[in-house]
């Protein structure tokens, strides 16, 4: 019998049993993102195009040797796209953080209306952001109801050109951003806030500590971990925004909103120069990835102190 | 300063009265234990100590002091949670100095606080511990150390022993007792468990459905049950309890216990007060303090249980309203299915009016 061969330990045949189970998941997941990624890469280093006449496959043929990348560093509309990006992202993310804590910390405690009000708050949130889009298109038109609202409250006629003055076209943006995802941001702070032990927040009371002293001693602390997750969420999420900036101003005025996302898809839809969208879209990608890492550290970090 | 006095305190929750016109003196440096099933309103006067919630109606005066809108953070008592409710994120030194850094007091004054505390309970070794992962001895020590940091005139406990093994809690309860001797604070101790309350309180209140039955020393309590609630929920088992009417007999008065035979005589001063006295009367006696009649004279019963635990023995008698326990030091020898004549010590019986549930006060 099978005496001289050593039999595996078990800790190997289930180690073994496993990867056999999930090797057609890890295939799936295999094609779903390495492949894609290892095309995108590949296409990066060429000046391959859907017109170049030749499949994706052979743009070996139209190899560039990195001009994507070095064109890239030089290219002064991605740079100002990115920099539009981050001021959306240092603006948005902030308010809407901030509106949701105070949200989430009001609606921690009960009131009358609360259900109504909560429903109410969770609406811009369900709301497709094409439609989003295309509401705040039509409040911020000069005869729209955003410069009704101004007249009335300070007694002149108003008639800003929002979306069509560069100055302020950005800051619509913004408002309509804050305004669809506030209340996400408040839904995740909320479920952070209720998990705060009660008792802990009582304890503190008891040691004379005041409303604000057991914000920030106990209930900020205890959130640490959904913080990090809410803000990542928004950073990447942020980073990406898209499709009701560009109902709303189509990047424009000129390129006054034009985010990294808006100049890929003029990129890629206009240009039509698939090499340098694949390296602008791999460069975006580090970008991200750096953020995620480093959320995903803070929050290993957190969850081990707070547990 | 630190006496505690409730007037009148009652607390009701909508239509539900969680504690009905309780008063309750609590002196100075006492260690007084709130005793109760749950749902007696024990943690509510707790908390209404605390500040935690508002009475309905009464008083609560610390010394001369009303508490009436004074806010939990301004009361200066200690509160220990049942689950100690320990800062988690923080670690020992920070638990420990979290009141005197939220009152403002400065660095050094803290350290030296700290450190004093910690050097009493012997927590020194673990100031830099995280408090996520300790162990429950050193939790209650540190959630103690925590408000006793604040130097309080009154503790509260909330059952701070209910999440912990039986073989630690007697450990606990020690600790706890000592704890007590070197701090001389008033304590309020609240527990569903009289062996706590037994061992640890110099007084006991003994609560049931939000009315304070009875308050006393645990010796008290024991001995002299204020009603049929107290007698039978103090001792483990609880003090037995037979129905049946006075009666003279040539040997004195004694009480009819109707098919149960008739009990030896009562007490000459118990049957004094007895005598005359009309309607159906519980005629109680403690298991532990039970003897064999030798000489036949006492309850005839059958054995339809025995419970052997080492130390003693628990011998069931008896079934439905008519059903005692009889504790013994050793082994009787007695086993299902015979008939023992047990006698309750005459100087440990006690009776209790059938419609009031009072006991029968003597003289």
């Amino acid at each position: 019998m099978g005496a001289a061969r050593a039999k595996p330990a078990p800790r190997d045949e289930g180690a073994r049993l496993g990867f056999r189970l999930t090797l057609p998941a890890q295939i799936l997941v295999l094609f779903i993102s390495a492949f894609p990624l290892l095309m995108q890469l590949y296409i990066s280093v060429t000046d391959w195009s859907p017109l170049s006449g030749i499949g994706w496959w052979n743009a070996w043929e139209m190899w560039n040797s990195f001009a994507n990348y070095t064109d890239l560093a030089a290219d002064a509309r991605f740079w100002s796209a990115l920099k539009r990006t981050a001021i959306v992202m240092i603006v948005c993310v902030p308010a809407e953080f901030l509106l949701g804590l105070a949200l989430a910390t009001l609606f921690a405690d009960d009131f009358p209306g609360k259900r109504i009000f909560y429903s109410i708050l969770l609406m811009p949130m369900m709301v497709v952001p094409a439609v989003a889009g295309y509401m705040f298109f039509m409040l911020f038109q000069s005869g729209g109801p955003v410069n009704d609202i101004l007249s009335t409250v300070t007694g002149t006629r108003v008639t800003i050109a929002w979306l069509s003055d560069p100055a302020l076209a950005l800051i619509a943006v913004m408002i309509a951003d804050i305004w669809q995802w506030t209340p996400l941001m408040f839904l995740i702070l909320l479920a952070g806030l209720v998990g705060v032990p009660e008792d802990q927040i009582k304890a503190a009371t008891l040691l004379g500590a005041n409303p604000w002293q057991r914000f920030v001693t106990i209930v900020l602390p205890k959130m640490k971990t959904i913080i990090i997750i809410a803000l990542a969420i928004r950073v990447i999420e942020n980073f990406k925004i898209f499709d009701t900036l560009y109902i709303m101003t189509g990047g424009g005025p000129g390129v006054a909103t034009e985010t990294i996302s808006v100049y890929i898809y003029k990129v890629t839809t206009q240009d039509l120069i698939w090499g340098y969208v694949a390296a602008i879209a791999l460069a975006i990608l580090i970008v991200l990835s750096i953020v995620a890492v480093f959320a995903m550290k803070r929050m290993a970090r957190a969850r081990q102190v707070a547990a | 300063m630190s006496a505690i006095q409730l007037r009148n305190l009652t607390k009701t929750f909508g239509d539900f009265t969680a504690l009905k016109t309780m008063d309750l003196e609590i002196a100075d440096g006492e260690f007084m234990a709130l005793l109760g099933p749950s749902g007696c309103g024990k943690s509510t006067t707790m908390n209404m100590i605390a500040g935690m919630e508002e009475p309905t109606s009464g008083k609560i005066l610390f010394g001369e002091r009303d508490m009436a809108g004074v806010p939990m953070g301004r009361r200066g008592v200690g509160f220990v949670f049942q689950n100690y409710a320990i800062f988690t994120h923080m670690t020992v030194r920070q638990n420990l100095a979290y009141g005197p850094r939220m009152r403002g007091a400065a660095k050094a004054e803290i350290d030296r606080r700290v450190g004093a505390i910690a050097e009493l309970l012997q927590l020194t070794p673990l100031l830099e511990r995280n408090a996520d992962r300790l162990s429950v001895n050193i939790l209650q020590r540190v959630a103690i150390g925590r408000s006793a940091i604040m130097e309080p005139a009154i503790f509260l406990l909330d059952e701070p022993l209910s999440n912990v093994d039986a073989a630690f809690r007697a450990v606990m309860r020690t600790e706890l007792k000592q704890l007590q001797r070197q701090f001389r604070q008033t304590m309020v101790y609240v527990t569903h468990d009289q062996l706590e309350a037994m061992t640890m309180a110099d007084r006991i209140a003994v609560m049931d459905r939000g009315v304070l039955q009875q308050v006393g020393t645990p010796l008290e309590v024991y001995n002299n049950p204020a009603n049929v609630f107290v007698a039978r929920f103090i001792g483990a088992p609880g003090m037995n309890l037979l129905r049946g009417r006075p009666a003279e007999s040539d040997r004195g008065l004694v009480v009819d216990l109707g098919p149960l035979g008739i009990t030896p005589p009562l007490p000459d001063e118990l049957a004094a007060t007895l005598r005359g006295a009309r309607g159906d009367v519980l005629y109680g006696f403690r298991p532990e303090q039970v003897a064999l009649a030798q000489d036949g004279r006492g309850l005839a019963m059958p054995v339809t249980f025995v419970e052997r635990i080492g130390a003693r023995t628990i011998v069931h008698l008896g079934q439905g309203e008519g059903a005692v326990k009889a504790v013994f030091d050793n082994d009787v020898g007695l086993s299902i299915g015979q008939t023992a004549v047990v006698a309750p010590l005459s100087s440990s019986v006690r009776v209790f009016d059938a419609a009031s549930g009072l006991a029968v006060r003597v003289g």
